[in-house]
């Protein structure tokens, strides 16, 4: 489903990223480890499409990104890909449930407003679909980050440093809701971290 | 959810900056389209009184002053003049028709107007009550006196010496209201009319109990009998505005003046001050657009993230720069149709307070043809003000964006 090979990419001239190649397919959940500065968020980035390799490439579901056009590659993106990050954010004049909304209109998919509540309450936050994004807790808005993620049913979930900001107790919640939900909707589930804490919850994990 | 929507809750839950840009936007509008709306009101109100009188002749003096007098009743008039003068011009071929009019008294500050069943047929007015006058001393009202004066059909008055009141009461001979006219929107409501006779029977009456005439401009001279105002002039052809006014002023102590022509050095006059203010009314609409400017520029630098999530959601650049556009352009037309409207609402309180002052009866709150030119200028307003917003909007770098926070 996912496939990558020899890719590469540089800021400047003087230091080069290389990265392992991927090979995502019927297979596990994959952890990305890596200290800061080995160019985790890069990786992602590249992953996700937001940013093009120097060299080598993506292959999603047999579709090379580089050549997508900019118009298709956010399609793409959209439809295929949800992504979660470490600091959560959201459009912030929007409600919690109008950001999911938000997303599935965004991605061209119906706005199925009883599904998204029903999501909301499935990460725990039944009690707060009509509040703004602001005043959530961090741990809650992790939660509702993760939703707006997963509301559109994506193929593959990106998380960049989803837990780095949590105590161990969020951290285990966000990682259990992560996979409960990546596996209910057959998502295939991509963490790239630093975070050690979660190096015995999954069985495959590259070291960068 | 989609982005129309978005813009517009981007606006409502941002209400300082949005308020700030629509006020400024809608104060702007509103100024440039109070002008022209009061502009137009005076304009049409001056082109009304002038229908059918080509020509005023009268008393040597300012030819400004002789229109004003005698067309809109708002100056004192020039001085007497000898009918006998006049009848010799009234005979040149060009002169279609001509009407007297004697006047220099009034009455509680209504001004008597003598002269023929011609001027209140100028207006084309019709009447609530009564007819005109057929014997002397007998009047015909304006619908605005009827109401002041409390005046009825059949009641009577003495007239005062002067156009302004506390002049000495001529208490020899009543004036009889045997017609009330209804209202017509022009400067008859506030005359009162009657024959030319009943100004000299008023006046040569005067003459034995030697009264003097201090305080106004020559309007009474000893012997009425042959001495009127001001005569108004139709000419047969348009040719008569070429040559007979010359004539006149050159070869006769009389003075002839175009009401067209006086009114339009008037107008130019008064449009002296309406360009100045509308110079400042369009700063004002930059400045709004100054405003929009920076409260978009403001919001969508603490919404990077915003609009880079978006991206990754999905979003393509066009639908953000969709978003941004629409949040400059709903604030300028709601600001434009805000400005109209306050315009319209200050125009109406002010015909409330000066209904009887002059000119704004027939207030116009509909749409006129000089305001359609705000609608293209508060749209580019709010197009400029967005440009560099959109700009930054299209270009936003997502990669870079997302992992500078």
């Amino acid at each position: 489903m996912l496939k990558t090979e020899r890719l590469s990419f540089s800021y400047n001239s003087s230091y080069i990223f290389t990265f392992p190649d991927i090979l995502l397919d019927q297979g596990e959940d994959l952890l990305i480890l890596g200290d800061s500065g080995v160019g985790k968020t890069t990786l992602i980035q590249i992953l996700s499409g937001l940013l093009s390799p120097q060299s080598g490439f993506v292959e999603m579901h047999g579709t090379r990104f580089q050549n997508l056009s900019s118009k298709s590659l956010d399609q793409f993106r959209g439809s295929h890909i949800g992504m979660v990050f470490q600091q959560s954010h959201f459009v912030r004049n929007l409600s919690v449930l109008d950001n999911l909304l938000l997303s599935l209109y965004l991605s061209n998919k119906l706005q199925d407003k009883k599904r998204a509540i029903h999501l909301l309450q499935e990460v725990g936050l039944s009690d707060k679909l009509n509040n703004m994004p602001d005043e959530l807790s961090q741990g809650e808005q992790q939660r509702a980050a993760i939703a707006t993620a997963l509301i559109k049913k994506p193929d593959l979930i990106l998380a960049d440093e989803p837990t780095s900001s949590l105590d161990d107790n969020n951290c285990q919640k966000i990682i259990t809701l992560l996979k409960e939900q990546a596996s209910l909707t057959n998502a295939k589930l991509i963490i790239i971290t630093h975070d050690q804490r979660l190096k015995d919850q999954f069985n495959t994990s590259i070291e960068l | 959810m989609n982005i129309n929507r978005l813009s517009w809750i981007n606006i409502i839950r941002n209400p300082f900056n949005t308020m700030l840009s629509l006020l400024l936007m809608a104060f702007g509008v509103g100024v440039i389209s109070l002008l022209l709306l009061l502009n137009k009101s005076v304009e049409e109100k001056l082109q009304r009184n002038l229908n059918g009188i080509d020509m005023v002749i009268g008393a040597k003096g300012s030819p400004l002053q002789l229109i004003l007098s005698s067309i809109y009743h708002i100056d004192n008039p020039t001085g007497n003049i000898l009918l006998e003068e006049v009848n010799k011009i009234k005979s040149n071929p060009m002169i279609e028709s001509t009407i007297p009019l004697s006047f220099g008294d009034s009455y509680r500050g209504f001004r008597i107007v003598g002269t023929t069943h011609a001027y209140p047929k100028l207006f084309q007015v019709n009447f609530q009550a009564g007819k005109l006058w057929n014997k002397s001393m007998e009047v015909v009202i304006g619908s605005d006196i009827a109401e002041d004066c409390q005046l009825k059909m059949g009641s009577t008055f003495y007239s005062s010496h002067g156009l302004i009141e506390g002049g000495k009461i001529h208490n020899e001979h009543a004036f009889k209201v045997v017609g009330i006219l209804d209202i017509s929107n022009t400067v008859i409501d506030q005359l009162i009319l009657t024959s030319s006779e009943s100004i000299s029977k008023v006046h040569n009456h005067k003459k034995d109990s030697n009264h003097t005439h201090e305080g106004v401009v020559g309007s009474c001279s000893d012997d009425h009998s042959d001495m009127i105002t001001v005569m108004l002039v139709k000419f047969r052809s348009p040719v008569g505005f070429m040559s007979l006014p010359r004539q006149i002023n050159e070869n006769t102590n009389l003075q002839a003046a175009v009401p067209a022509f006086e009114i339009n050095r008037l107008i130019s006059l008064l449009g002296l001050g309406v360009r100045s203010i509308n110079m400042i009314a369009f700063f004002i609409i930059i400045v709004s657009g100054l405003s929009i400017f920076i409260s978009l520029y403001n919001s969508l630098k603490r919404r990077r993230y915003e609009l880079a999530l978006m991206r990754v959601h999905g979003a393509t650049r066009f639908q953000l720069v969709k978003l941004v556009f629409q949040e400059g352009m709903l604030i300028s037309i709601l600001g434009l149709f805000l400005g109209i409207l306050f315009s319209r609402l200050i125009l109406y309180v002010i015909s409330l307070f000066i209904h009887h002052n002059y000119s704004f009866y027939s207030i116009q709150l509909g749409l006129i043809k000089e305001e359609l030119w705000l609608f293209p200028i508060a749209l580019f307003v709010g197009f400029i003000a967005s440009l560099i917003p959109i700009i930054q909007a299209y270009f936003i770098n997502i990669p870079k964006t997302l992992s500078n926070v």
